[in-house]
């Protein structure tokens, strides 16, 4: 689908946006392969504040170099705040397809940029986009020897670091409203898992029960946390309400029992279980005793992720001394390779419409954060900037 | 390829429902914005009659940024280095926590010096290799610690002198990548308190 971003107008204030948009949005699309964005160089109308106030597009100017949409832009700025109005033309049929009028901070303008790619994409296919979700790690700063948090737009922009306490910060998860991240902290010298509020920086420790803990996953609801707890070395999936201190143990045993991963649905639970003798996948019943093991290849299969979709479980497995990223069914069937590269790929985590994962390439000390389609046909970079960068958390659409 | 195909097939069935359901194609807008000068414009009649179909509609976005967590703590700072320690680091086999006989002359050591020093205590920390989930390291750290605490007991060692911490594979005592450095890092290290 070959479409033409022109120069959004911008009628006052900072007039890079104006090329800003347009571009944030042809990335966007560009990593679909569903869309080509024309050159501007090729473009023979600009846009002018008139186009949003009744004047038509000349049409036959878009048509004859090639464009089938048109995404046209206006931004006003007054002081900190913007209003952007946005327009998708099918420049075939010459009608507007889409217009969307956003109010929001100036530098929150890419998010701005990615809902509107959401909106075109959904237009063309009935996909709802996930353009404006963000992926968060852990990683080492540049001075230091702990780890921080940090989150990044799925284009690679907008890196920013969200704990700062100079101990180990690891393993963050998102709520599913996306407005916080649980994560672990040594802060105190101990793991312990916390709640961070990403719109206050504000956070709290969860629970003081047991020893080393890991965040799993919350619960659809959000109310709850599946975590992985050590009491007296034996550690075991538990469910800890969020608004209360109830601890319940979902999963356990005598083995190491970790990495909870519950399904959309709220009702089963994929773990990872060393008692066969090595680390195996398991999904169990929540509140049954109905419990199977999941993955077969390999000898140490770890990090199960489940579908926002529902329909697979990620995770990552050893095979031939290199590991790997499969999926397989919730039913045990069908187990796939998805992932596998120059170097370990591991820490799988699935996006909120189940087609891409994030994982961590890791070869020799060095550490990157990739995507891939869970087909398995093609990988890209997403960040590379840190140190020791590692266990990536796609989250929910905001 | 097949999705681009599915994409503009989408294209066309989605642009011959716009048009089914647009009523006089061009004459009449719905126009639903805050802004009533941009309101006025749109519904203004298009010159040509190549017109606009749809609405804008408009979505604010909250004010927030995302804020740091600030809670620099000087034991969270401490948590990150390698501390001395006056007794060697005993070693586990891969995806092991058992004791080996080769840790068992140091364990002794630890034991003798907690058993002869009244109010002594130990931290033992457990370490993982690089290898594998961080998080299953986390655990597996764990369980280092605990097994090494155990043996300890075992020795004589009242279990109130001892306390257990995991780093999992965060704090390498070798920066290497190959069996060597793996091998340092399998370890549970002692701390007096």
């Amino acid at each position: 689908m070959p479409v033409a971003l022109p120069d959004f107008v911008v009628t006052t204030g900072d007039a890079s946006l104006a090329r800003g948009f347009p571009e944030t949005i042809g990335g966007d699309l560009g990593m679909t392969s569903l869309f080509d964005v024309i050159p501007r160089q090729a473009h023979l109308e600009r846009i002018v504040p008139e186009h949003f106030g009744g004047r038509p597009l000349s049409f036959p100017d878009w048509k004859i170099i090639g464009a089938e949409a048109v995404v046209i832009g206006k931004v006003e700025i007054r002081g900190d705040l913007m209003t952007v109005e946005m327009r998708l033309y099918d420049a075939t049929l010459g009608n507007m397809m889409v217009g969307k009028k956003y109010a929001g901070p100036v530098r929150q303008f890419r998010k701005i940029a990615h809902k509107f790619s959401n909106e075109v994409l959904y237009a063309f296919t009935g996909v709802r986009g996930i353009f404006d979700t963000e992926i968060a790690f852990s990683a080492r700063p540049e001075k230091g020897r702990g780890k921080e948090i940090y989150i990044i737009g799925l284009d690679g922009r907008e890196l920013r670091q969200v704990t700062d306490n100079r101990s180990f910060n690891l393993f963050p998860r998102w709520s599913p409203d996306a407005t916080g991240l649980a994560y672990t902290s040594y802060r105190t010298g101990v793991p312990q898992i916390y709640l961070l509020n990403l719109s206050t920086g504000k956070d709290r420790l969860l629970q003081q029960y047991g020893n080393s803990k890991s965040p799993g996953s919350f619960s659809p609801s959000g109310d709850s946390l599946y975590a992985t707890l050590s009491v007296k070395g034996n550690s075991d999936i538990y469910r800890m309400s969020l608004t209360g201190s109830a601890v319940q143990k979902v999963a356990g045993g005598w083995g190491i029992e970790v990495s909870p991963s519950v399904s959309p649905d709220g009702k089963s639970v994929a773990f990872v279980s060393n008692r066969s003798g090595s680390p195996q996948i398991y999904v169990k019943k929540i509140d049954s005793s109905d419990e199977r093991r999941l993955s077969q290849a390999g000898n140490y299969s770890t990090s199960p992720s489940w579908s926002p979709v529902g329909d697979r479980i990620a995770f990552t497995s050893l095979k031939e001394g290199r590991y790997s990223i499969y999926t397989v069914r919730p039913d045990g069937s069908d187990q796939r390779l998805a992932v596998s590269g120059d170097g370990d790929c591991v820490d799988p985590s699935f996006s909120p419409d189940g087609r891409y994962l994030v994982y961590t390439l890791r070869k020799n000390g060095y550490s990157e954060l990739k995507i891939g389609s869970v087909d398995g046909r093609w990988q890209r970079g997403l960040f590379k900037g840190l140190p020791a960068v590692g266990s990536p958390s796609w989250s929910p659409r905001q | 390829m097949n999705h681009l195909l599915a994409g503009k097939r989408f294209l066309v069935v989605l642009s011959l429902v716009l048009l089914a359901f647009a009523p006089g194609c061009g004459k009449k807008e719905v126009v639903k914005s805050t802004d009533t000068a941009e309101g006025a414009g749109m519904a203004a009649p298009p010159a040509e009659g190549a017109g606009t179909e749809g609405q804008i509609v408009t979505e604010t976005l909250p004010p927030e940024g995302t804020q740091t967590a600030m809670a620099e703590a000087e034991a969270g700072v401490a948590a990150t280095m390698e501390k001395p320690s006056e007794f060697p680091d005993i070693h586990f086999d891969f995806d092991q926590s058992f004791i080996r006989e080769d840790a068992r002359p140091t364990l002794q050591m630890v034991a003798d010096y907690l058993k002869a020093t009244t109010g002594a205590s130990i931290l033992i920390e457990g370490h993982c290799d690089e290898r594998g989930t961080a998080e299953y390291n986390l655990a597996l750290g764990e369980r280092r610690a605990e097994s090494t605490k155990s043996y300890l007991v075992s020795l004589g060692v009242k279990p109130g002198a001892l306390s257990t911490v995991s780093f999992g594979e965060e704090k390498p005592v070798d920066p290497g990548h190959d069996e060597a450095a793996w091998e340092k890092n399998r370890r549970a290290h002692f701390v007096r308190k």
